[in-house]
């Protein structure tokens, strides 16, 4: 037997999934968000599914000093560090 | 069965396959747009639209489906994708007669799929993957799926074949795009939400299906069905997992996308953190493109800077999944997974992602340049396209509604795509904040806008 905080929850998800839904089919009817300019929308999951992207990121859009390979030694120091993390907390009951 | 045996593994298993299967696919697609001598290009609609609509760049479809070249590339890509996956078949043991006939039927529905997610408003905001899942969903909870037609519904085989075309377009020179505050909001908030959200998913709401909070996670903090495609295949998640990690992402995706510039306006943000802000937390590429340009060209261009390199972490996400799920989730004794058992449960097919990467970040792009790279992944992207498409059609033809609305947990799992996607926000905006409003470093100016 389901408990009152469990019918609770049930309901509630359900209201937010049909509102969620509702909202979609709201945007996408009145096709809003969309640029006409441009051949794709949020179907274009990945850079490379969208055309000319070469031609919204420009190459000169920004310069650092901070050389390349600092970059690449605080990108795996994070990654590093943020695993570690993530087994800690897995380990944890 | 008895005849991979005699295959060795690098040519047997599936795994192995994608590798090799994804590295043929690259290596003609560079001798194509290198040397100039053919056109390897895979066959694709362009966007078409029912009656007057306010799709500018849509072709009508007569014109597309009377041009010679649609149906030349239409054979290339049917010869070259059946050819090599039969092959792959064929060394795994199973039979090619078999496989052939099934392959081309499910070629013809992944077809029909790439056919409606053409249409303007479907493509706008959907796409392949929620079309081809859905149709394969109705084939196969209506009239349902024949046994000759299940030699081909081959999922995990069609995903990492993609997945390893896909490695050649993750290219790391990417990674200093926008300096150490791209970096920053990118990298540092990545790691932090997928964490939270494994630790909420597995700890508090209890959900016992591990790979399905991964996939949600990654999907939620990377970019999306992207992401969820490489986590989901690196953990070993279920069809239906990643059937419902996409369907999500796909949905809020639209929510986002017009809500997320609406209400950074409202507030009065300027466009540089706005774009920042847009580009860490919505999830698929386009709709950050889409949503950056609501707010100005220099919103569109941090948005699309800092996606990027987002995108990159894909691999990298990947790959800690697979050693994480090899030594943690999939183990089974308490005893230390040795360096051999983590090779045996290592997914192979993460290996042939990053040698792509590297070949193309290290190996073409300095020797060929920029341009060349481009013009292969624009070729090398309609293969990937295929190898999702078939491959979510597979996922669709293999599932039933009742499944699918099991692994919803009882509505945890939106929940905790929900919690998750706000705490991506809270701390993107954070970061957002510390990094580029001025009050802890100096603003940095892109040199378009100086």
């Amino acid at each position: 037997m389901a408990t009152t905080k469990e019918k609770i929850f049930k309901v509630v998800t359900i209201l937010v999934v049909v509102t969620i839904l509702i909202c979609a089919g709201w945007i996408m009817g009145r096709h809003l968000g969309l640029v006409p300019e441009y051949d794709f929308g949020a179907g274009a999951y990945y850079y490379a599914d969208i055309p000319g992207f070469e031609n919204i990121i420009k190459d000169e859009g920004y310069h650092t000093k901070v050389p390349y390979w600092v970059h690449v030694v605080l990108f795996l120091c994070w990654g590093w560090l943020m695993y570690r993390l993530w087994v800690w907390i897995d380990k944890r009951k | 069965m008895e005849k991979s045996k005699n295959v060795s593994a690098f040519w047997g298993k599936e795994d192995w396959q994608a590798v090799w299967i994804g590295f043929i696919v690259i290596l003609i697609a560079c001798i194509a747009v290198l040397t100039k001598a053919f056109d390897f290009s895979a066959v694709k609609f362009s966007t078409w639209a029912v009656g007057e609509s306010a799709a500018t760049k849509a072709v009508p479809l007569a014109q597309q489906l009377g041009a010679w070249v649609f149906w030349r590339k239409l054979i290339v890509t049917v010869v070259v994708l059946c050819a090599l996956f039969t092959l792959g078949v064929k060394l795994q043991g199973e039979s090619v007669k078999k496989y052939i006939p099934a392959f081309l039927c499910l070629f013809v529905i992944a077809l029909v799929v790439r056919f409606i997610s053409a249409e303007f408003t479907l493509n706008r905001y959907l796409e392949w993957a929620f079309w081809a899942l859905l149709i394969g969903l109705l084939i196969s909870n209506t009239v349902g799926v024949p046994d000759w037609l299940k030699p081909a519904i081959k999922t995990e085989f069609y995903i990492k074949t993609g997945l390893v075309i896909m490695g050649f377009s993750v290219l790391f020179s990417n990674i200093a795009k926008f300096g150490l505050y791209g970096l920053g909001i990118a990298w540092i908030v990545t790691p932090i939400v997928i964490i939270f959200m494994w630790w909420l998913g597995t700890k508090i709401l209890k959900i016992d299906n591990k790979p399905l909070v991964i996939t949600l996670a990654s999907a939620t903090s990377v970019c999306g069905t992207s992401a969820a495609i490489a986590t989901g295949a690196a953990s070993g998640a279920k069809k239906d997992d990643l059937s419902i990690a996409i369907s999500i992402s796909i949905i809020f995706t639209i929510l986002m996308m017009v809500f997320e510039p609406m209400i950074i306006k409202a507030v009065g943000m300027n466009q540089l953190m706005g774009g920042a802000l847009i580009g860490g937390t919505v999830d698929s590429t386009g709709a950050v493109v889409l949503a950056g340009s609501a707010l100005g060209p220099e919103a569109e261009q941090v948005a699309s800077l800092v996606k990027m390199i987002q995108n990159i972490l894909i691999g990298f996400i990947a790959f800690a999944v697979a050693i994480f799920f090899a030594t943690r989730v999939d183990k089974t004794s308490e005893k230390k997974v040795g360096a051999g058992e983590i090779w045996t449960r290592f997914p192979k097919f993460i290996i042939g992602f990053f040698a792509a990467s590297l070949i193309a970040s290290f190996l073409i792009q300095p020797i060929f340049g920029g341009a060349a790279v481009k013009e292969i992944n624009g070729v090398l992207d309609q293969y990937k396209n295929w190898a999702f498409v078939l491959a979510f059609t597979s996922i669709g033809l293999d599932t039933n509604f009742k499944e699918l609305a099991k692994q919803m947990h009882g509505g945890k799992v939106l929940w905790l795509y929900i919690v998750g996607q706000v705490f991506n926000i809270a701390l993107t905006l954070f970061a957002v904040w510390f990094l580029l409003s001025g009050v802890v470093f100096d603003v940095p100016v892109l040199d378009l806008f100086k």
